[in-house]
């Protein structure tokens, strides 16, 4: 059991882990190279650091996490589950706990079809070997932005009596011969009480069940039953969530997106999950 | 301990309950589902005596999950006199289920 689980090497997730290292905690920090300090292709703001490139900036982040004993992780989280009185964590195919979590994972800009989320477990899934058994004998419509998406839709269409695929990434697949390709463009979902058609731009698809499978995923969905604002977490001055224990810092409490402030939330962040611990470990 | 119920069993245990039952739709191959039973356990104890709550295999129970119209699990669904009240899809925090069945009760 760590004492901090850090998901996401940004730059509020390292200032995080810095000071965890600082108070003695332990900690397992998840996540791969930021991709947004990297493209900055120099950055005037950052005080003491005039002008420093992106490339440079994420150079020094790195040496200065190296320089700690804070234990890193490359993979991608799935999802959190608050089990009362820690987390259960998922990254990839391994399950972690930690007593406390920090959500340091950036925004993500792509915008979700219209009613993806109002729908979401009622008709509309993110899950195809989660939900696939409810829809044996049914009818089922994989939207897919990635490579995994193919193979989800062809696991489907051994379930199902006929899988319509709209790829939004493309790429050579074979499929079984119940799999329809549809090329079109999502535009939003449609149901009275749960999702049953899937309008695009030139024409729509009827289906049971649709299945949204893509790398990143609404943060409510990363942690169910996290208060969310639009793609933003709520927190308050200490950077604490709706859920114990459970604190956000960076892009993802919302704007300005900035390192400054993502650096100064991480650490206030973790500061608050460390008082959190002492007290507990006082009682 | 959360009590089995099945398609033949929903009606005795769960429509004819003299107190509110709160029903866990899950599956042997759902992840979050695995997550959410000792959750489950820990809500059935902080409100025993007030509701009662059942845990029912969506798989070997198709009928009562269909005739709910489950598409996703986990699923809790509340009921009181024998009518469904509340509906949750997916993982919850054990305080949040609490409150989301207190807010419905009037508790
Ligand atoms: C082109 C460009 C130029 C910019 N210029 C400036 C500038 O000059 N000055 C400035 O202050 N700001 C600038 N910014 C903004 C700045 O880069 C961001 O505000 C900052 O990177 C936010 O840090 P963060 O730690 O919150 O998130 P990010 O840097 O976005 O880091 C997110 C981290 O989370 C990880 N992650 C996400 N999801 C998961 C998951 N499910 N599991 C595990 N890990 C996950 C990612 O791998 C990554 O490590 C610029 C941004 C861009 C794109």
């Amino acid at each position: 059991m760590y004492d901090i689980a850090i998901i996401g090497k940004g730059p509020a997730g390292i200032s995080a882990a810095i000071n965890a290292f600082a108070r003695n905690k332990s900690v397992i920090l998840f996540g791969s190279d930021s991709k947004k300090v990297i493209l900055s292709p120099s950055i005037p703001n950052y005080p003491g650091l005039p002008d420093i490139k992106g490339v440079d900036f994420a150079k020094r982040l790195e040496d200065h996490l190296s320089s700690t004993n804070v234990e890193t992780s490359s993979k991608k989280v799935n999802a959190i589950y608050s089990m009362g009185n820690y987390f259960s964590i998922q990254a990839e195919k391994d399950v972690y706990e930690a007593e406390t979590v920090i959500l340091a994972t950036g925004v993500d800009f792509k915008k979700s079809i219209e009613g993806e989320d109002s729908f979401l477990g009622m008709g509309v899934s993110y899950c195809a070997t989660c939900d696939a058994p409810l829809y044996k004998g049914k009818i089922t419509t994989v939207i897919g932005y990635n490579e995994e998406s193919y193979k989800e839709a062809d696991f489907l269409s051994e379930i199902c009596t006929k899988v319509y695929f709209v790829p939004v990434f493309k790429m050579e697949y074979n499929f079984n011969s119940n799999v329809e390709i549809i090329n079109d463009t999502p535009l939003r979902f449609e149901g009275s009480m749960k999702a049953d058609r899937l309008v695009m731009k030139n024409s729509e698809i009827l289906a049971d069940g649709f299945f949204v499978i893509k790398d990143s995923y609404p943060v409510s969905s990363l942690v169910p039953g996290l208060e969310v604002d639009g793609p933003h977490v709520v927190v308050n001055r200490s950077m604490e969530t709706n859920i114990k224990g459970l604190y956000a810092a960076g892009d993802i409490t919302g704007r300005p997106y900035q390192i400054a402030k993502a650096v100064g939330e991480g650490q206030i962040a973790v500061l608050s999950a460390c008082d959190y611990l002492d007290k507990k470990a006082s009682q | 301990m959360a009590k089995h119920v099945t398609d033949l069993t929903f009606k005795e245990e769960v429509i004819n309950s003299d107190i509110p039952v709160l029903v866990d739709f899950w599956a042997t191959w759902c992840g979050p589902c695995k997550m959410l039973a000792p959750v489950i356990e820990e809500v059935s104890k902080n409100l025993e005596g007030q509701v009662k709550v059942v845990k029912i295999d969506v798989d070997e129970n198709p009928q009562v999950a269909g005739s709910y119209g489950i598409s996703s699990i986990p699923t809790m669904i509340l009921f009181k006199d024998g009518a469904p009240v509340g509906k949750m899809v997916g993982f919850r925090p054990a305080d949040q289920i609490e409150s989301a069945i207190k807010g419905a009760l009037g508790l």
